[in-house]
């Protein structure tokens, strides 16, 4: 996917290098492609991109997290994906929307930025990087596969902050 | 013809519980259990790890209570290395007290998660209230500011269990014979006076009373039903200190009846000596019961409502809690209480007594000194260690041994939901019966009076208990004597 082009996300073009930001992976590194939400967090601490951001590895997000959310300017989120009409990785602005996949264990990005609005009087610019996974087994390590869905979508989000740095992203 | 009612939760989480109700030919009830189906393995595959991975590797069954098997586990090294209770060789001040500042951090925040995550919408909007309303989500609609405290409170346990284990889930602190750090006096002072997004502690009491609050109007309101509602027998067992009261990370094992008599008080390393496990071809998990009064009469309650009828005080250490003790021992005519809702109670009076105790914890100038452990010479090896803390849900029981090399080659876990296996049973009856017997027709009303009654326990059988209230999956069938589905209902 490319959204270089796309007008609705327009403003992750913006830096995610301030402290009012927050890249939060969302995975199990032991569950094989599961861990692509942490591995992206983890390029992204190691390539130093980002490094006034505050970075965030979860199992899966809390209701807490409206709270974490609030204190924030812009959020990424980075879930691995079993959607299969995703290609390698779809990027989207999320809107806050309050649904039942609630439980203790787990809870949507939509809901929590609903949560966040509602009891927080919050709303940060949130957005969901989807990363499609295949294999899901008791393992450690991406698939091949899922590894190269990695490189394609970290590419494209050095690309991103690279156009602002140098002012070249018109939209 | 006879007939059999399925209530199948299904969740994305590891293992579920199942309910089956049967019914004979006038609806009446002859039969209810609580089937739990789900398989871990836990204690097959430490085996062969090294003695102190252990600690590490089974805090990872569970993503609530993880805090309570690592420090169950820490007991049992602490052992094995020799200077255990077992070796009568006290731990250090320090390490103990860090270990249950840790310990108390994740009863504040488990039991905040299981009160008002999943208990407290029930008591607000009613039982029979609409499954879309009667959710987390709902109170959010309802009472945004209420939600916004309890996600503060929650948060502020999380970051305590960061503060001493590292991470806010399966981090590490405990170390054979000890403790790997200590605590600054910056970190307590966060924690005492707030910080940026972090609550105070008074304003954590504050917010802790409000949950009896929230217990004390549904149960002014809803007496009749909240008094009735599964009134099942069984023994209370609980750790104590040497006053008989609760402790939670140490003490003697003390079962007591209905009267409040001791049934028996023993050093918790004689654990098998006592108890018997039986088990049933319809569920994996076991039946422990006391040997000496068999299965009927020796099985145990363990938990929030366990504890309190147990405790006689807290004392004037934590003078809040205390009182709302009193008020329930009041309530209660100074006898055990055996009505099921009232685990809610005692789970809110376990919410304050917690916080209470953190802040005497963190006044403590222990927390800051250098003697983190011990390490006695090798000749002290026993390869074999037992531990038992209070978890949230009640009594866990670790118990390992190794070979020469150091590696595990035995493991049993006896875990609180498997300690209130017969008592959760006796609910799903006595609720089956109430609400079930002589019905037509399986509503979502009638449904959802079986969970309230199985997640009253806050049972580790995922589903059962971490689905939000109104949202848990159900598939619900009525079968007749030859398997034949006569009327199902699904949400």
């Amino acid at each position: 996917m490319t959204a270089k082009n796309d007008k609705s996300l327009r403003d992750f073009f913006e830096s995610f290098n301030t402290s009012d930001s927050l890249i939060y992976g969302i995975g199990n590194i032991g569950r094989e492609d599961d861990g692509l939400g942490w591995a992206f967090v983890d390029w992204i601490e190691e390539s130093a991109i980002c490094p006034e951001a505050e970075l965030v590895r979860s199992y899966q997000l809390h209701l807490e997290d409206a709270d974490l959310i609030s204190y924030k300017k812009r959020v990424l989120f980075i879930d691995a994906s079993k959607k299969e009409d995703i290609e390698s990785f779809y990027l989207s602005k999320v809107k806050a929307k309050m649904d039942f996949t609630f439980t203790s264990h787990a809870i949507s990005v939509q809901s929590v930025m609903a949560i966040c609005k509602q009891c927080f009087t919050s709303t940060p610019a949130v957005y969901l990087l989807e990363i499609r996974g295949y294999q899901w087994e008791l393992s450690v390590g991406l698939s091949a596969k899922a590894n190269k869905n990695l490189e394609e979508v970290l590419e494209y989000f050095a690309l991103t902050q690279i156009f602002y740095k140098e002012g070249e992203y018109d939209g | 013809m006879g007939k059999k009612l399925v209530i199948d939760p299904v969740t994305r989480i590891e293992g579920h519980g199942k309910v089956t109700v049967q019914l004979d030919d006038d609806n009446n009830i002859i039969g209810a259990r609580l089937h739990v189906v789900e398989f871990r393995g836990f204690e097959k595959f430490v085996q062969g790890h090294p003695y102190w991975e252990a600690p590490m590797l089974l805090q990872r069954i569970c993503g609530i209570c993880f805090v309570s098997h690592h420090l169950c586990g820490a007991k049992v090294l602490d052992d094995m290395i020799g200077v255990g209770y077992a070796q009568d060789v006290q731990m250090l001040p320090t390490p103990e007290k860090v270990r249950r500042l840790g310990h108390y951090f994740q009863q504040l925040q488990s039991h905040v998660t299981a009160y008002y995550y999943l208990i407290a919408p029930e008591m607000i909007f009613g039982m029979d209230a609409a499954p879309e309303k009667r959710n987390v989500l709902g109170l959010i609609e309802e009472n945004p500011e209420m939600v916004k405290r309890v996600v503060a409170l929650r948060k502020w346990g999380q970051e305590g269990i960061k503060l001493v284990f590292g991470k806010k889930m399966h981090g590490i602190a405990s170390v054979p014979g000890g403790v790997n750090h200590n605590i600054s006096k910056e970190d307590i002072q966060r924690f005492l006076k707030g910080d940026d997004g972090l609550l105070d502690i008074d304003t954590v009491i504050t917010y802790a009373s409000e949950a009896l609050d929230v217990f004390y109007k549904f149960h002014e309101e809803n007496r009749e039903q909240v008094d009735r509602f599964a009134d099942v027998p069984a023994l209370n067992m609980c750790l104590v200190d040497e006053d008989g009261n609760i402790d939670y990370y140490h003490g003697k094992i003390r079962i007591t009846d209905e009267d409040k008599n001791i049934v028996e008080e023993f050093d918790y390393h004689e654990y098998m000596d006592y108890f018997a496990e039986a088990t049933e071809e319809w569920s994996y998990m076991k039946f422990p019961y006391l040997k000496k009064y068999g299965r009927e009469r020796g099985s145990v309650r363990v938990g929030p409502l366990a504890r309190v009828n147990v405790t006689k005080a807290y004392g004037a250490a934590t003078p809040l809690a205390q009182a709302a003790l009193e008020k329930f021992h009041d309530y209660s005519h100074g006898k055990a209480s055996n009505k099921t809702l009232h685990t809610n109670w005692a789970r809110a009076i376990e919410i304050l007594h917690s916080a209470e105790l953190i802040k005497n914890l963190l006044h403590d100038p222990d927390l800051q000194k250098e003697e983190l452990k011990m390490t006695p010479s090798k000749d002290k090896w026993t390869g074999e260690g037992i531990g038992v803390v209070e978890a949230p849900r009640g009594t866990l029981l670790h118990h390992y041994k190794a070979d020469k090399e150091g590696n595990i080659t035995f493991c049993n876990l006896v875990v609180s939901t498997t300690q209130n296996n017969t008592v959760m049973n006796r609910t799903v009856l006595a609720v089956a019966e109430e609400y079930l017997g002589g019905q037509q027709e399986i509503t979502e009303g009638m449904m959802n009076a079986i969970e309230v009654g199985i997640r009253a326990y806050d049972p580790c059988l995922s589903c059962a208990t971490h689905a939000t209230s109104g949202n848990m999956p159900l598939d619900v069938r009525v079968l007749d004597s030859k398997g034949n589905i006569i009327d199902s209902k699904k949400r």
